[in-house]
């Protein structure tokens, strides 16, 4: 049997006690045990970005992180994001960003992390910024758009 | 109260806040009190006998609940055009991968560690790989006993061929003799991966009467429910289809996936069970776009005017034939372009090989015929020092003209949007584009058409008490924005808010019926039917006031807010909540519109056009399109960058600008991705990219910012509000234009996708002096 | 059914070597990104994880008294990236990181858990030969270096000895010049078809010294002492480009894969070469 030990995650300001198999990835104990499913599953090898959370305010593959390395570490997921998250919310919905919203959880949380750290970040910067998620539905105007209204501060 | 109209507005979808809050839920995201998880063992032989099962180790590990085999599961086969595919392998194994083994568990992990205790004895046959594999004499069979399994349409078929469709109209030799010019050439494209962000999965359940409830990623509940009781022998009544959000299908969810597998599994173990497979499953056991072999040869008057074209298609269709005969039809039936070409034949093979199926991915075969044919009409003009564009329009589809083998076009915007690519993209000052040191630019042009449409559809309106509303279509929302639309459409058509409708989730047991979301179908055709079932919640709310309000009924109007009264007299009105209360208790009964319909225009005209094994005879009514796109070629690697792109299509009419434009850019990229570096390989009988690591789709980095979505409008006589379909136009000829392009900038014809740095770079080394 | 059993939180560089130690099944977790994507492939299945995450030691890239720069192991591609002492020839470190997969990914990556994977078609490997970074290695039986151009012996094979990690990259005192790294990938964010991995370093007394590394087209960064004579030389000269990229081309052994094949990578080096240094040498021209 796999090997489980407790670990107390501190996951959108609330200390969590969970019990994850030592492999269990961040994403598993989001997901199964802390039933926060926002991050999504998409390939579990840290290509489609559709799992990323901030750790630290970082924003990190919940996939390729194991769980016990999360010990002590600020986590947030888009249940939980708030401040510029919320502004990026409602430029997501004014620029019809959103399609699927597979993706959307974590575009939010990259971008949130993006323009806390760049304000004012430039079409380019925000092209860069997003380039490790991929969004299969917008063909990506409409999400650099939201992000660009936030950072550049033209959006609502 | 507002008055504007609710139809042409970019409102956000209805969901949106779900899904921005992480709220939204997949199918992966369900979890059911004592769920079971599944996995799957594959086969590792691309064609093979299956000998014998060995599950003893299987069904003793820890946490297994259940293991079946084929030898579970009945001798039933489903398909949507060719029974020819059992729930599970049954007695042979056609592709690697195939599942051949099933199994429940406690824990997904207990499930995929039991999967590989599974042995399974295989007697080794000769692997179909290619089409000529498969056409060769004394080929091994894919389908020993295709002759007998039931099809839904005539289909041509025999030995490996699973269909063969030919359709022509005038007369090809006298084509070719009026022609000045003849150009012919062959192309070859791809399978394409879906790569929708979600996975395929599935859960179900059984209750204690042993009935089951399935939920799944899909693009049609009905679909699901037939093609799982058609592969288990189930009654569709033990069956109800359930759908949470999808996380996107581009077709690859509107056939069943492992939805009969995890039924099985759920009936055999009476716990629910969940199965969502990895991202190396879905690639691997779902489907693809299909690679198509096409030979295309047109022949010309030396001003331009298109005679004749002839176009043969060899598709391969992988191990089972799935919607693979409706593709190849369809892509014949476009291979003629939105073009008069008086004299045409198109003629197509698809061929079963021991691949993974291939299946409907948007554009439904459009994609590959018209890289060919919208490629060579850039030759052809080259040729004949003609515009590229120019050619086009002298050539274009008019008013009055009829599709290729004759239907009847109701509404055609060709004309404008071709002039609004040219306008935009400043197409007349293209030969001014600077390119930076090392760069080649270019701009390609190329224009399209689509249909929306096909098969049966229906709506209820219902006005419940209060006199708000829930719309039920049974339609999915895939995230394409359906159930935006089609509330809009239903609070327009009663001049209610928006947030006085709400629209119900797809479910077998309470939905009209819908085919599904798929062939740009669902605006057109669930709207069409929303808005007739709302005008008859209209009449019989009308029906009441005239009898309130003692008037005529057709004294009566609707006003805005949800309020029927007596035209020009202002104070003389009831509002809905006053009509449906008097048909709730008093009169009438509750108000209940309904409205169901099925496209039935004949796509053939027996006078007109000669059509053997066409799988759709009725298919649905046309949008068009045209798309411009600038490229820059990298002179040293040959690497192309997409760097503007102007994509416009006449939809009729946009019920929702925003997600029309979404539509469009979403398939741009997705068409940028099949022009420059999807493709599914194989090595040998396995896939050589089955992951995201291997199998690259485009970033924000390779689909230009600069993409620019335009919307004609000539409204369809019939679709709501004068709307046509989106969801597939905008791909179709993304890669012909990118080719264009790269011509354009380069000088180097590419006949072959994806257009990668290596195939540019050769064609322009061959194509200098010495090189 | 995963095989892991015991997961060490080590505080030393010393101690983690020590862990390793413990047996063949033990691997050193850096930052995660390819290690859990291994294991989430069920490409390996440890039985025990030394996670680095704890070793301070390994953290932060520190200025060296001789002017050189010590980057721990665990530095993560993100600083890296923006980095301003990786300036002048070291230039090629800072755009190499700035390639490796995606922003997040680069959030989590580290040098160190690159360097000591050695995949062929990473990023670092090519630059650091190009930089002639020098390998840190920490082990019980305490500190050695190898230079880069030695460290990497094949596919996934380092210099590295059984129970040794990999603590920290040095780069030498920084002089006047120019690194650049040119990636060609399918995509952003994919493994390189060809990376080019230049720097160039002016000498005091006016010569160049040039280091030229190819990524993505063999086993391990293609290197060839010659080809960076000739470059020097040949003043970057577009003649000794060319001659260099075809030496480095002729030097590659490249895969037919799913991203090229081999015949267009030994097509593409020379010309990515030439661009290379002519880029390399205009800028070179700018700093007088």
């Amino acid at each position: 049997m796999s090997v489980r030990q407790t670990l107390v995650l501190r996951v959108n300001d609330a200390e969590r006690e969970v019990r994850p198999a030592l492999h269990d990835t961040l994403l598993t104990v989001l997901r199964d045990e802390l039933q926060l499913t926002g991050a999504k599953r998409g390939c579990n090898h840290g290509v489609c970005g559709a799992c990323t959370v901030l750790v630290d305010g970082r924003p990190v593959r919940a996939c390729l992180t194991l769980a016990h390395t999360c010990r002590g570490a600020a986590i947030t997921t888009i249940e939980g994001v708030t401040g510029i998250a919320d502004r990026l919310r409602s430029a997501f919905e004014d620029a019809n960003a959103v399609q699927c919203g597979f993706c959307t959880s974590a575009m939010v949380l990259v971008a949130a992390a993006l323009v806390a750290e760049r304000p004012g970040a430039s079409i380019e910067e925000i092209r860069t910024g997003l380039s490790g998620n991929l969004c299969r539905c917008t063909g990506y105007r409409k999400i650099v758009d939201a992000v660009c209204a936030v950072a550049q501060g033209t959006g609502r | 109260m507002s008055v504007e109209s609710l139809i042409g507005r970019s409102l956000p979808r209805l969901e949106v806040r779900e899904k921005l809050t992480g709220r939204a839920q997949y199918t992966a995201d369900l979890y059911r009190p004592g769920m079971l998880h599944g996995a799957l063992v594959g086969s590792p032989h691309a064609h093979a006998r299956i000998v014998s099962y060995d599950v003893r180790a299987a069904r003793a590990a820890p946490g297994v609940r259940c293991v079946l085999t084929g030898d579970d599961f009945g001798d039933h086969r489903m398909g949507a055009f060719i029974k020819d595919e059992h729930a599970i392998a049954k007695g042979k194994v056609r592709y690697v991968g195939e599942p051949v083994v099933a199994i429940a568990a406690e824990t997904e992990e207990q499930a995929r560690a039991a999967a590989l205790l599974v042995e399974v004895r295989y007697e080794e046959l000769p692997a179909i790989l290619t089409p000529e594999d498969a056409l060769a004499p004394g080929a091994a069979l894919v389908h020993e006993d295709l002759a007998s399994y039931f099809k839904v349409f005539e289909a041509v078929c025999g030995g490996n061929v699973c269909s063969r469709t030919e359709l022509a109209e005038g007369d090809l030799a006298q084509g070719w003799r009026e022609s000045d010019l003849v150009v012919e050439s062959e192309y070859r494209t791809p399978a394409q991966a879906h790569v929708s962000l979600e996975p395929c999965g599935a859960l179900a359940e059984v209750d204690p009467a042993g009935r089951v409830t399935l939920w799944s990623a899909n693009q049609s509940v009905f679909r699901i429910q037939a093609s799982v009781c058609e592969s288990l022998g189930l009654p569709m009544s033990r069956l109800r289809c359930l759908t949470p959000r999808v996380g996107a299908g581009f077709g690859n969810k509107m056939e069943a996936h492992i939805q009969p597998i995890v039924v099985q599994l759920a009936l055999a173990t009476g716990r629910p069970v969940k199965l969502i497979l990895s991202r190396e499953e879905d690639f691997e056991i779902v489907r693809t776009r299909h690679p198509f072999q096409i030979r295309v040869k047109t022949g010309v008057r030396n001003d331009g005017t298109f005679v004749a074209r002839e176009v043969e298609v060899v598709a391969d269709g992988g191990a089972y034939a799935d919607d693979s005969p409706g593709v190849l039809g369809y892509s014949l039936l476009m291979a003629r372009g939105p073009y008069r070409i008086p004299h045409t034949r198109c003629r197509g093979t698809l061929v079963y090989t021991n691949k993974l199926r291939a299946g409907a991915f948007r554009g439904f075969g459009n994609p590959q015929v018209s890289f060919a044919t919208e490629t060579q009409i850039d030759e052809i003009a080259a040729r004949l020092g003609i515009d590229p564009v120019e050619i086009r329009r002298k050539n274009a589809l008019g008013t009055d003209d009829r599709w290729f083998c004759g239907q009847r076009l109701g509404s055609i915007g060709l004309a404008e949007c071709i002039a609004v690519a040219e306008r935009e993209s400043g197409w007349a000052d293209r030969a001014k584009l600077a390119s930076a040191p090392g760069k080649r630019r270019g701009l390609g042009f190329a224009c399209t058409a689509h249909i929306s449409g096909l098969l049966g559809t229906g709506a209820i309106v219902r006005l419940l008490e209060d006199g708000s509303v829930v719309l039920n279509t049974g339609a999915v929302d895939i995230g394409q924005g359906s159930d935006t639309v089609l509330t809009q459409i239903c609070a327009d058509a009663l001049k209610i808010p928006l947030d006085r409708v709400s629209i119900a989730s797809p479910d077998t047991d309470g939905s009209p019926y819908n085919w599904g979301t798929t062939a740009s179908r669902v605006t057109y055709t669930t709207g069409r039917a929303v808005f007739a079932a709302a005008r008859e919640v209209e009449r019989q709310i009308k029906t009441h006031a005239a009898e309130l309000l003692e008037c005529a009924e057709s004294d009566l109007e609707l006003r805005p807010g949800g309020v029927v009264g007596i035209k020009g007299v202002p104070g003389k009105e009831l509002p809905f909540v006053a009509i449906s209360a008097r048909a709730h208790w008093r009169k009438g009964g509750p108000i209940i519109g309904t409205n169901s319909w099925v496209f039935d225009q004949p796509t053939f005209d027996p006078k007109r056009a000669v059509a053997i094994g066409l799988p759709f005879p009725q298919i649905g009514v046309y949008s068009f399109g045209a798309l411009c796109v600038e490229v820059e070629v990298d002179e040293i690697t040959g690497k192309v960058d997409a760097r503007r792109a102007w994509t416009v299509a006449d939809v009729g009419r946009a019920i929702n600008r925003a997600s029309v434009e979404g539509q469009l850019e979403g398939a741009f990229a997705q068409g940028l991705g099949f022009a420059l570096v999807e493709e599914v390989v194989w090595d040998g009988p396995r896939l050589a990219n089955p992951t995201l690591m291997d199998y690259k789709v485009p970033t924000t980095l390779e689909v230009p910012y600069e993409l620019h979505a335009h919307i004609v409008e000539s409204p369809d006589p019939d679709g709501p509000f004068g709307a046509k379909g989106v969801g597939e136009i905008g791909i179709n000829v993304v890669a012909a234009a990118v080719a264009n392009a790269v011509a354009a900038a380069t000088g180097v014809r590419l006949r072959q996708l994806p257009m990668t740095p290596e195939r540019v770079l050769r064609g322009v080394l061959a194509s200098q002096p010495g090189g | 059914m995963s095989a892991l059993k015991q997961v060490h939180f080590p505080k030393t560089p010393e101690e983690a070597a020590r862990l390793l130690a413990r047996g063949d099944g033990v691997r050193c977790l850096a930052g995660g990104a390819s290690l859990v994507a291994m294991m989430n492939l069920d490409l390996v299945d440890p039985d025990e994880l030394v996670s680095l995450a704890e070793v301070a030691e390994l953290k932060g890239i520190a200025s060296l008294p001789d002017g050189g720069l010590r980057i721990g192991a665990m530095t993560r591609h993100r600083e890296l990236e923006t980095e301003a002492r990786l300036a002048g020839p070291f230039a090629v470190l800072r755009e190499a990181a700035g390639k490796v997969a995606n922003p997040p990914v680069r959030n989590m990556g580290t040098i160190g858990g690159v360097v000591a994977l050695a995949d062929p078609a990473a990023d670092y490997p090519s630059a650091l030969v190009a930089a002639d970074a020098v390998i840190e290695l920490a082990s019980e039986r305490g500190r050695r270096r190898v230079p880069a151009r030695e460290f990497f012996v094949g596919l996934y094979a380092t210099a590295l000895a059984p129970a040794e990690i990999v603590s920290a990259i040095l780069l030498p005192p920084a002089a006047a010049g120019v690194g650049l790294y040119d990636k060609l990938a399918r995509v952003a964010g994919d493994h390189a078809i060809v990376s080019v991995a230049l720097a160039v370093t002016r000498r005091p007394r006016g010569d160049l010294g040039v280091g030229l590394a190819i990524g993505g087209c063999g086993l391990t960064p293609v290197h060839r002492a010659e080809a960076d004579v000739l470059l020097a030389a040949g003043a970057l000269g577009d003649a000794a480009a060319r001659r260099a990229g075809e030496l480095l081309a002729a030097a590659a052994d490249p895969l037919n894969d799913v991203r090229a094949s081999a015949d267009y990578r030994r097509l593409a080096i020379p010309r990515m070469v030439t661009r290379a240094v002519a880029r390399a040498r205009e800028e070179l021209g700018r700093l007088g």
